[in-house]
């Protein structure tokens, strides 16, 4: 349908265009595709998968805030053996690269899912690792520790597969061109930023948090600067495939991320607004480049001009 | 289902508490059951940010009526809009109310923004006792918009301004005394508080029914694991595997769910 070639490559896999879908936003239910074809998805990422059942958080979960929304929904998800079982055949029949997003309490788990998803091949294409869940308690780690755990799961699941493997971080770590340069050493092959920024909203009748787990994660585009600014810093400083993520609402955001750099885009709180988001930010990217006279969408990515800058 | 945006017809207050709102869309308005629901772009420059859900109120051929309550920023407004003026509209989503009560008789116990859809079931289907639980009378619905209605109307007010005074309860529980309970079955909607009262008296009489549950929604599609509500099969999203869920589904108060 487009004369745009969006066409994008990472790490040997090859992508129809780069847009994805933020992991725990995106349907695969009939509801869903009564608006999306998956197929003219890039890729898809699932919710995240655990390695065993997780029912989440008490209620209430979720609240709205300016430009974006809280959510503690707490990993709620029926665990590996369903998702191997139920889920494996049905995205096997999409003919669309499969993401599959995984977090664990322990290096174990992590180790657990990736032999585990490494066995499923012809479907699963990459992993992504929730390193960066606001929602789920740490058993109080420190930082350190928290750094220790992250590096040591990401090394864990190089040697458990060949599969390209994208670390989910959050800017609550640290400093993340740091973290991400500790990852990729230990051998993470790309980064997927961010994940959602931890924050609190008070009912003001009741005076308490308006989420029952009193803190969540804000998404949506309240946090698009901070998640344009990091995948910005840690392209520049690494120059690894990075899937962008925060705030994603319309094709002028993504492109945002494009000109810094970003080589997948991953689309979340949007398609609670607008079902069909992913489609139209598609229509809209390829609008942008037959206006820019951009036949390839590498001529886009990364082009962002520091000689450019307005600066008096 | 469909997503459409839609022009707005007319957008009237009904009374001190109520406003009406109307719009045409062909494919949305086929297939509407009562119970089911409409999720609403307020604004196309996300101010509010999410969609609001709204209950149909009336659907008269490619005709769509919402009623409505200022409750927040977003419903203040959709309160501002005129006729001419556009939402994007996406529905029926949920399940609805069951239809076939018979041979039993239907009891709607209704409160606040919970009276829209068991209005709507009144047009559908016949209903024997009708009950509508008000603040005062400033809020009791003029008789044009409850005239369909078949069996008996009953108000309660908290201040006893109109009808019985007190809770919508105390209707109940009069009504109960009259009846058996294998011969009726409940179907409520409004605060959960109120709901919560209800299946309470019901529960202790063994006797059946639905509730519309009222959680706040995000994506209305089963995506986001936000309007989770309790039941005796784990946690599930009300926007698709409700907002109408059969007592004996439920798990656990309806007030507050962990
Ligand atoms: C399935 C379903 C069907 C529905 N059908 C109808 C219907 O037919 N008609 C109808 O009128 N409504 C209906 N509702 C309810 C309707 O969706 C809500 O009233 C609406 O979403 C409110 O939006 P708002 O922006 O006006 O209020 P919001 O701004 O979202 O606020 C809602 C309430 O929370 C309070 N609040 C917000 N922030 C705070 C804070 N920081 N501290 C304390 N309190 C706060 C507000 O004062 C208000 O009382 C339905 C709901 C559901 C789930
Ligand atoms: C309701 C909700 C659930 C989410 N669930 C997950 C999850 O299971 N795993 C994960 O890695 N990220 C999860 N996220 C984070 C998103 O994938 C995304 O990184 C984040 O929301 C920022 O992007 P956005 O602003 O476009 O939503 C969730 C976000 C939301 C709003
Ligand atoms: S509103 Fe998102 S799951 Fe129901």
């Amino acid at each position: 349908m487009s004369d745009v070639n969006l066409t994008t490559k990472i790490k040997g896999l090859t992508f129809r265009n780069p847009i994805t879908v933020g992991s725990g936003t995106f349907g695969t239910k009939q509801d869903f595709l009564d608006y999306v074809d998956y197929e003219r998805l890039g890729a898809m990422t699932t919710k995240t998968i655990t390695r065993h059942p997780r029912t989440g958080n008490p209620m209430p979960r979720i609240c709205e805030t300016s430009a974006g929304m809280l959510n503690a929904i707490g990993l709620q998800n029926r665990g590996l053996e369903e998702f191997l079982k139920n889920k494996i055949p049905l995205f096997a029949k999409i003919k669309t690269p499969l993401i599959v997003n995984i977090a664990g309490e322990a290096a174990g788990d992590f180790q657990h899912l990736a032999e585990a998803l490494h066995k499923e091949k012809d479907v699963v294409k990459a992993l992504e690792l929730n390193l960066s869940c606001p929602n789920v308690e740490e058993g109080g780690a420190g930082f350190m520790r928290k750094r220790e755990r992250i590096l040591e799961a990401v090394k864990v699941v190089r040697d458990a597969t060949d599969l390209p493997i994208f670390a989910k971080l959050s800017p609550e770590l640290g400093d993340v061109v740091e973290i991400a340069r500790d990852v990729i050493d230990v051998g993470a092959d790309g980064l997927t930023l961010i994940n959602t920024l931890k924050g609190m909203a008070v009912d003001t009748e009741r005076r308490c948090s308006r989420i029952a787990n009193i803190t969540g994660g804000l998404s949506g585009p309240a946090i698009k600067p901070v998640a344009v600014r990091y995948v910005y810093e840690v392209k520049q400083a690494l120059g690894v495939p990075v899937i962008a993520s925060g705030g994603i609402m319309t094709a002028q955001d993504a492109i945002e991320f494009l000109i810094v750099g970003a080589d997948l885009l991953a689309v979340g709180t949007a398609n609670f607004i607008n079902p069909r988001a992913t489609m139209e930010i598609l229509d809209g990217i390829s609008q942008y480049c037959r206006d820019h006279d951009i036949t390839h969408i590498d001529e886009l990515r990364g082009s962002f001009h520091h000689e450019n800058q307005i600066s008096g | 289902m469909a997503d459409e945006v839609v022009k707005i017809l007319d957008n009237r207050k009904v009374n001190e508490k109520y406003y009406k709102l109307s719009f045409c869309s062909h494919e949305i308005a086929r297939g509407a059951q009562p119970g089911q629901f409409l999720h609403i772009q307020i604004n196309p420059t996300l101010d509010p940010f999410w969609r609001r859900p709204f209950s149909f109120y009336r659907v008269d051929g490619d005709e769509i009526e919402i009623l409505y309550e200022i409750l927040g920023h977003g419903t203040a407004m959709l309160a501002q809009k005129q006729a001419g003026e556009v939402l994007k509209v996406m529905g029926p989503l949920g399940k609805p109310f069951r239809k076939a009560v018979k041979p039993k008789k239907r009891i709607c116990v209704a409160g606040g923004v919970g009276l829209p859809p068991l209005l709507y079931l009144a047009e559908c289907e016949d209903v024997d006792f009708f009950l509508i639980g008000a603040k005062s009378r400033s809020e009791v619905m003029p008789d044009s918009e409850l005239e369909h209605i078949k069996g008996t109307v009953m108000y309660s007010t908290n201040d006893g301004s109109y009808g019985v005074k007190g809770y919508v309860t105390v209707l109940l529980e009069q009504i109960l005394k009259e009846e058996r309970p294998e011969d009726v079955f409940i179907q409520t909607c409004g605060p959960m508080v109120m709901m919560q009262a209800v299946r309470d008296l019901a529960e202790a009489r063994y006797i059946k029914g639905e509730a519309s549950v009222d959680e706040t929604m995000a994506c209305g599609l089963g995506v986001c694991l936000g309007c989770m509500v309790k039941t005796h099969a784990g946690w599930l999203p009300s926007c698709t595997e409700g907002p109408v869920f059969d007592f004996s589904q439920l798990q656990g108060s309806l007030i507050c769910q962990t």
